[in-house]
Formats: structure tokens, sequence, C-alpha cells
């Protein structure tokens, strides 16, 4: 279904927005869960909670497969190996833990930050990891090893997210010091500083599938998306409420592009990515809606809620 | 990529250590296609690969028939396969990620050079240039060797092995050949002790060109450059030279195979010479006029724009930069340590060499803090410019009112799924499923006591202060950052675990922000 062009001879309309729909509830967490992501095959997802476990759930069936036991506090941020076999989670118990996705075991535990870790990935190759913690540094492990290759003192404050881009040459950071931070993964240094306002917060970065823009979230409403090399932002994406919680936005590309991001009035918003109007509100969970995802072939969305719902909830287009 | 935030006004070849590299004793060393993967031969027969992006060992190749030093390393066209040669005189062949021996032929000599074909993916024939005999195609399933000619009377002489000591030219012995494949593997470029570059089709063992080289002195090293385009001689007059291919990158035989035939002039000699004429044309020559140094492992740039040279002095590990305009760019200095291997990264601006003590030392640009890179809005100017300001940028109350205004088109449509191509890789073939690294497993944890954690790393104790509300995953500003105070030695906590497996260590500079 391709986007006609800006002609007045419109051969081939767009197609009708086809909504999404509450497919399944699934209750097994229980305290708040803080992040769900799909595997990059599709086939499994995984959740996170601050009940100390991760739980990894098969996507056909919708069914709980195993939890992750081992963590000694909440986890906070989880990511997928590019071949789907390893699972990185990231805890306040100050650390990270590589767990394989087949057995369950956790194969390695990533010790080093002082603080709360609160965010993880993979990098595309699969053999580093990047994390953000509360003792506001960003690290560079080497998955083989498990050892910190780089230390980066990268902000003044507890730093949200981390992401690394297409080809793993670059990790994006932000902080709630409000700064979003360009690094290069191998050396460390910082190459771009993409925003330095000391307000809002940056509560999310996230690199676009191709590498080329970064999509931000900040703690005034705002979703923004920048391209980072001219470092001008060209789209804003408003309606939703995120002043509190750091909400994990996500790209929809299966189909049509849209902006997919939780919101703290308890809905999921979509936004058509060109157009920049919200295009769907999911309603159903009961609390704040704090992280989405979206499967890598099929249009399919994941979401997850915080404490007064404890549910991660799948919904599907009609 | 990434090329434009990265500051265009360093210069683009390396200028300092940066990390060295130790397992073992390392002889040899060679990049994959794109420079994720560094394979070294060491001395105790093994060849060990190291994954690039993380330094540390990817895998390891070890055959317990083979126990000599390796003495030269080659990976296959997209990093399928490795082809390794040895002092026991042996040919061996690796399946890179199963690991595992694919074949193995032994050579009547030592073969101090080995290439794999690289036209293909997963190659069976390569390019031997042993100790001290003509260099062989060497077919790594079936076994068979063919001689290839090293000078003109050599034509003709077919399969036969050489068991002789001389040439028939009557040149000394124990002067290895040089030869190389050319970029996809259709000629031999073969460097003789005449002074005389061969063009040879090796399927039907025929020399099509000769080019002689001014001064005629014996020719160490041949070296095509990544791209096909420039050919890079070695020789014994301390000179290293640099040709342009003329010929076309995939037309190559068959514009030989014309010239053949067309050719009139009644001395074979002087008809080869007139093709030849036609391949190669002497562009540059480098030498270093004040110490008169030999050269050691000299080869090109990734993108073709610089040559690189070690010098061949022994106790000395002086690496050599030049533009290809034959300008000498930078002379980088090591310890004291003999050079016996240099590779260049086919991507970065990365130079890696090989000391005789067997260690690898990675020398790449000196990297000082963009302070630029810090704030958003911060333009760097190459020069003093004049500032004009505007007519009301001083009024109290200006006209326009003080609005930043985005001067961007917000209903630009934006791809975010495309990719671009890499112009550097053009050739790539994606079909053949490219190996750029070896999957990471992580190697598992050594179970240690239970209480290690707490306590050992952090001043702060435990982390009860952990109320309820901190213990959201939430950033609720403001009230955390007096809790956390990070202590400033932060670097290097995680040397907790030391997995005894490899004896590789690492010397690493501080990659910590001041």
């Amino acid at each position: 279904m391709a986007n006609s062009s800006n002609n007045s001879a419109n051969t081939n309309p767009t197609p009708p927005y086809r909504p999404y729909r509450l497919k399944k509830i699934l209750t097994n967490h229980t305290r708040a869960v803080s992040c769900v992501k799909f595997s990059k095959n599709g086939k499994l997802f995984a959740s996170a909670s601050l009940d100390k476990t991760l739980i990894v759930w098969s996507t056909e069936t919708l069914t709980k497969l195993f939890s992750l036991i081992g963590h000694s506090d909440g986890v906070s941020d989880l990511a997928w190996s590019s071949d789907s076999t390893y699972i990185c989670s990231a805890s306040d118990d100050r650390t990270l833990r590589i767990w394989d996705a087949r057995s369950a075991e956790c194969v390695k535990t990533l010790k080093g930050h002082n603080g709360f870790v609160f965010c993880v990935n993979f990098n595309p190759q699969s053999n580093l990891i990047v994390s953000g913690s509360f003792d506001d540094t960003v690290r560079i492990w080497e998955v083989k090893t498990g050892k910190a290759l780089h230390v980066i003192r990268a902000h003044s404050m507890p730093v949200t997210s981390v992401h690394f881009n297409r080809d793993g040459s670059l990790i994006v950071s932000g902080s709630h010091d409000g700064s979003c931070k360009i690094w290069d993964a191998s050396t460390g240094a910082c190459l771009k500083t993409l925003i330095d306002d000391k307000v809002p917060a940056v509560s999310f970065a996230k690199f676009s599938p191709n590498g080329k823009y970064i999509l931000v979230a900040t703690l005034d409403d705002t979703l923004k998306l920048w391209n980072y090399s001219t470092g001008k932002f060209l789209k804003i994406y408003s309606g939703h409420v995120n002043r509190v919680y750091c909400v994990t936005p996500t790209f929809s590309v299966t189909g049509e592009k849209y902006i997919v991001s939780g919101s703290e009035d308890h809905c999921i918003y979509l936004w058509d990515l060109q157009g920049k109007n919200m295009v769907q509100k999911l309603e159903g969970h009961t609390d704040t809606a704090i992280s989405v995802t979206c499967h890598p072939t099929e249009n399919m969305i994941v979401s997850a809620a915080l404490d007064n719902d404890r549910s991660v909830r799948v919904w599907v287009q009609r | 990529m990434n090329a434009s935030i990265i500051d265009p006004l360093q210069g683009d070849f390396p200028e300092v250590i940066e990390e060295y590299l130790e397992h073992g004793v390392m002889k040899c060393i060679a990049f994959n296609r794109r420079g994720t993967l560094l394979a070294a031969g060491c001395s105790d027969g093994s060849c060990v690969i190291w994954d690039f992006e993380t330094r540390g060992i990817a895998k390891e190749l070890r055959d317990k028939d083979c126990v000599a030093a390796i003495t030269s390393v080659c990976w296959s066209k997209y990093g399928h396969r490795i082809l390794v040669s040895s002092a026991d005189k042996s040919l061996t062949l690796w399946d890179v990620v199963k690991g595992e021996k694919i074949a193995r032929t032994t050579l009547p000599q030592t073969p101090l050079q080995a290439r794999l074909h690289p036209g293909s993916s997963t190659p069976s024939i390569c390019l031997a240039c042993p100790f001290s005999s003509a260099p062989m195609i060497v077919d790594m399933v079936t076994g068979n060797t063919t001689v290839l000619p090293v000078s003109l009377s050599d034509t003709g002489n077919g399969v036969v092995p050489p068991s002789r000591n001389k040439f028939s030219d009557g040149s000394a012995p124990f002067s290895p050949t040089a030869a190389c494949f050319n970029k996809y593997g259709d000629l031999v470029y073969v460097g003789n002790s005449k002074g005389e570059i061969l063009i040879i089709d090796h399927k039907n063992v025929q020399i099509y060109g000769i080019v002689p080289i001014p001064g005629n002195a014996v020719i160490k090293n041949i070296v095509f450059s990544r791209n096909g385009q420039y050919l890079l001689t070695n020789s014994n007059d301390r000179t290293i030279r640099i040709y342009e291919n003329l010929l076309p990158l995939k037309g190559g035989l068959k514009f030989l195979e014309e010239s053949n035939h067309a050719g009139d002039e009644e001395d074979a000699f002087e008809k080869l010479k007139a093709v030849g004429s036609r391949c190669l044309a002497l562009f540059r020559e480098f030498q270093d006029s004040i110490t008169k140094v030999h050269w050691k492992a000299p080869c090109f740039s990734g993108d073709g724009e610089w040559v690189v040279g070690g010098s061949a002095s022994k106790g000395e590990h002086k690496i050599y930069i030049w533009d290809r305009a034959g300008h000498l760019v930078k002379i980088l200095e090591g310890p004291k340590e003999a050079l016996i291997d240099l590779a260049w990264h086919p991507v970065h601006p990365i130079v890696v060499s090989v000391s005789l003590t067997g260690l690898v030392y990675i020398w790449a640009k000196d990297y000082t803090e963009n302070w630029s890179a810090f704030a958003p809005d911060f333009k760097e100017l190459e020069e003093n410019e004049e500032y004009v300001e505007r007519e009301d940028e001083f009024d109290l109350m200006p006209e326009t009112e003080k609005v930043k205004e985005s001067d961007v088109n917000e209903d630009e449509e934006i791809d975010i799924v495309a990719v671009e191509k890499d112009s550097a890789f053009s050739d790539s073939d994606m079909s053949q499923g490219e190996i750029c690294f070896l999957p990471a497993d992580p190697s598992p944890d050594v179970p240690e006591p239970q209480d290690k954690f707490v306590g050992s790393t952090s001043k702060q104790g435990d982390s009860n202060q952990s109320a309820s509300a901190l213990s959201e995953e939430a950033g609720q500003s403001g009230r955390l950052t007096s809790h956390i105070s990070t202590p400033l030695e932060a670097m290097d906590n995680s040397a907790a675990e030391d997995n005894g497996g490899t004896s590789s260590r690492r010397k690493r500079r501080s990659s910590e922000l001041v």
C-alpha cells in the first residue's frame, strides 16, 4: 500500500486507517511492569517488572513460557540480542544480567555501576552492551567477557535512555539533566550534543530504523523527531501526557509509519509519522502505560503499565 | 553513517598507538573485508581471530597437526574462509564460522605467502609464494599445484614442480618471488628477481604482459590497492613504486587475450612489453632519500589514498605514511622492536603493526576532545570571521519578536526506514551473506559468594534509602540526585571477573571525560 504522492490526480488514495483492538491481557507480574520488548525475530517477547523478575512470552500463543529470576531488586529495562538468543536486563540492584533466552539461565552478571541501572541496549552485532544508570554514567560492556570497555561520565543527572544506531558506531543517551548526547561507540568520545536545555528532562532517546533520525521524548508532554546531523527537529508529536515517568515510545514501520507511545493518562497514542496527527488512542490500562513495543513484521503492539494495573496487553489490527 | 558529525578537520591517518593486543607470539595479520575482524597467525601454529570492535578474541583456530609458525594469513572475500600458510610447508584452509579445518596441503617448500582467490566467496584455489621457488596456484581441494612462470623463458614448463635450486634464468636461490591476484582474481601479477612485473593468466599459465621496472632491482613485494586501481611494488633498490592499473577491472583478461592476438612484433619479449605498457603506468616512486632504508610490508590504505610502509631496519619500529601524490605525511615511531607485518584498516584511519616480540600494535588518530560537541548550536570556525550585527540587534525592544523560529519545513516527508548504500563497498553482493562479526556468546560467570557485590564497589552501603518512591523506575526529577554520590574513581570497577580462558591482556587509554 504505497503512499500517494501529493499530486492532484490521486489514483492511489491512502487506505483508511485500520484501528488496533485489544486481543489479550496478560497479568502474570505481581508488581508494576516496566518494560516490554519483542525479540528481533518476533517469535517471543519479554517483560520486565519491579517484582524482580522477567517473563518470556510466546507471540504465537500469547502465553508465558518461563520467568527469569535472579535479580535482587526491580528490573527497569531489557534488551534482546540480534539473534534473539540473549536478553540483557537492567536492574535497581546495580547490575545487569545476561540471560540465555532458550534455557532461562542467567549466563553473566555485569557489575560496576554505582546506582540503579535504568536502561540497556545491545549493539546490532550484539558483541557490546550499553547501559545507562542513576550514577550518571553510560557504560559500554563487552558481551563475551563482561568487562566494561568504557565508562563515560555522560551526564550530571540520571541517564534515562541509551541506544545504538544501525551500524553500532554511535550511541545516543538522554538524561534528566535535559541533555541528549551522541557518543562514538568505539572511543567513548562525545560527538554531538543535540539538546542542552536544563528543562525539560529528556526521558527517552532512540535512533530511527535507518539511523538518520532520533526520536526524543521530554517530560513536557512532547515527542520530537530530530535530524541529528543538522541538529534540528523536524516533527513534534503531542496530545499525550508525559511529565513524570520515562515512557518509552517506538516506531511502527510494519504497515503505515506511526509513532506509538504510552502516556500517563493510561492510554496509548498512535500518531501518523508524517502528518503528526493522532490516529488512534488505545484505552484499557488502569495506570500509566509505560512501555510499548511493535512486532518486527506484523501489525501487533504490546504494552505494559505500572503498579495499579500490572498487566501486559496485546493489541492487533482488526 | 556518522561521517556528517565527525570533525573533518583532522587528517585521515593514524598518529599514536592506541592499544596493543597480546596473545602468544603473533607473526602476521590480516583484516577481513570490513575490518571488523582481525586474523593473526601465531608462532605456535594457531590462528587467532580478534573482534576488532571489542578488541577481544572472537575465535581461535588450532590444529594439532600444525605446530610450526604461521607465515601468512588470508581471508576469503566475504569472510567465510581463512587460508593459513605455515613454516612446516603446509597450507590449511579453515571454515571460520564452524572453526573447522576444510583442507590441508603440503608443498615442497615453505610458503612465505598464500593468498586465496579473491573472486569467489568460497574459494578453493590459492596463490602460494614458496620460500625459494616460483609461485604456484594450489587447488586446496584436489591438492594440484600449477607452477607459474617467473620469466619469459619459463613459459611452457607446465606442471612440473621445481626440484632444482636455481631458476631457469640463472638467478640466485633464496630469493622469494612476489605475486598477487588482481582484484577479481583472473590475473596474477608476479614480480621477479629481474625487476619485471609479469601479468599472467593463471588458468592457461600464459604470460600476457611484461612491465620492466626502472632499475631492474629484485622485487620483494607486489600488492594491489583494495579497489584494484593501483599496484605497489617494493624493490631491493629501497624504492616503493606505485603503478596505475590501466586494465578494466572486470574485462582485463579479455583485453589481454585480444592484445595477444593483435600484436605484430616479431620478438615475443617486445610484444609482451608493449602489452604490458598498456596495463600498468608508473605513477610515483617513494624512497627515504636520507636514510635509504629498506621497506617492509608496504600496502595501501583502505581507500587507496595513502601508502604505508614499514622500515625494515632491525631494532626500530617505524611506519612511513605517504599520500598518493608522493608527499611523506607522517612517520610513526613505535617501541624499539623490529616490525614484521603491517596492515591498514579497510575503512577507518587505523594501522595495525606486528612487532618482532609478537605484539600487535594498533595505531589510531589521537582523539582530542571536540569541545564544540558539547554545545548544540556551537559552530566552529576555521578562521576569524567579521561579525556584522543586525540593525535591531541591540535595541531594547527589537522589531521582530525574539522567538527561535524553526526554519525547517515541518510538513516535509521523512523517511525513517530507507538505508543508503555504503559507497565504500560498492561491489558487495548481499546474497553471499558476508560475515562481519562472529557471534559473541558470553562466557558463563564463575559462581561466587553471594555477598560480594554489596559494599565492595559503592561507598554508600546498602541502597535502603530506596523508599518505594525511588524504586519506581520513573524519573521523578529532583529528588534523587542528592542520595547517590558517585565515587570519583568510577573507572574500571568492573574488573571483578577475570575469565582466565585466554592469555590476552590489553593496555587501554583512559576513556574518562575530564
